[in-house]
């Protein structure tokens, strides 16, 4: 879905004639899963600091990390990321 | 539960370049006759080595970028602060380039700096838009 909600943090990135807001739930499947951020992290190998970031909407993931994410809780980029 | 982030990177990373860096310095300085310089030099970079060493073992986004590792966005932190650091200093030379121009009639230094900094961009572009990413 397309949001035209202005600029401010990562999750609100313009792209072309749009300003997208990018939503996603790593924070819910993470607690769901039961994981702390490091843990994730080393799951994916990257930084506690980068899950932290991601799930705050401060970073907006590679698609190969996006993909990894999605494949370790088995699901889709589309489904963990929602714009 | 939490487990500790595994950690990439070298620990010793920054603290080997800073001691070689500083001992660099301290030739050039011994060589230049200053003595007591040198020393200080060597001092002092061997005590911000130690600095960068204890850095390193922490938990955090500039300790894992002075191991030389990081991660996607860690890597991405290194590369826009490298970008602005390179946009200062471009800023820089212009401006001591145009400065030395009106006091001398010569660039001097300034202006091998920017053409040095031209040429590396020229050729940046070149080889980066050939490299698959």
């Amino acid at each position: 879905m397309l949001a035209h909600l202005g600029k401010g943090s990562l999750t609100h990135f313009p792209y072309g004639k749009h300003t997208f807001h990018m939503d996603n739930r790593v924070r819910e499947l993470r607690a769901t899963h039961d994981l702390s951020q490091g843990q994730l992290g080393d799951a994916l190998g990257v930084s506690r600091q980068t899950i932290n970031a991601i799930e705050n909407g401060r970073y907006l993931p590679s698609l190969p990390l996006a993909i990894a994410i999605a494949r370790y809780f088995g699901s889709t980029v589309e489904q963990i990321f929602v714009a | 539960m939490t487990t500790p982030t595994r950690r990439h990177g070298f620990r010793a990373a920054s603290a080997i370049i800073l001691l070689l860096g500083g001992v660099g310095v301290a030739i050039a300085t011994w060589v230049g006759g200053s003595h007591g310089w040198a020393i200080a030099a060597i001092v002092a970079y061997a005590v911000l080595a130690g600095g960068a060493y204890v850095w390193a073992g922490r938990s955090n986004d500039v300790a894992a970028l002075v191991r030389g590792g990081g991660d996607e966005r860690q890597r991405g932190l290194d590369r826009d602060a490298t970008a602005i650091t390179a946009i200062v200093m471009s800023i820089a030379a212009v401006l001591g380039a145009l400065i030395s121009i009106g006091r001398t009639g010569n660039p001097g230094v300034y202006g091998e700096f920017c053409v040095i900094g031209g040429i590396t961009y020229a050729v940046s572009l070149f080889v980066l838009q050939r490299r698959r990413h």
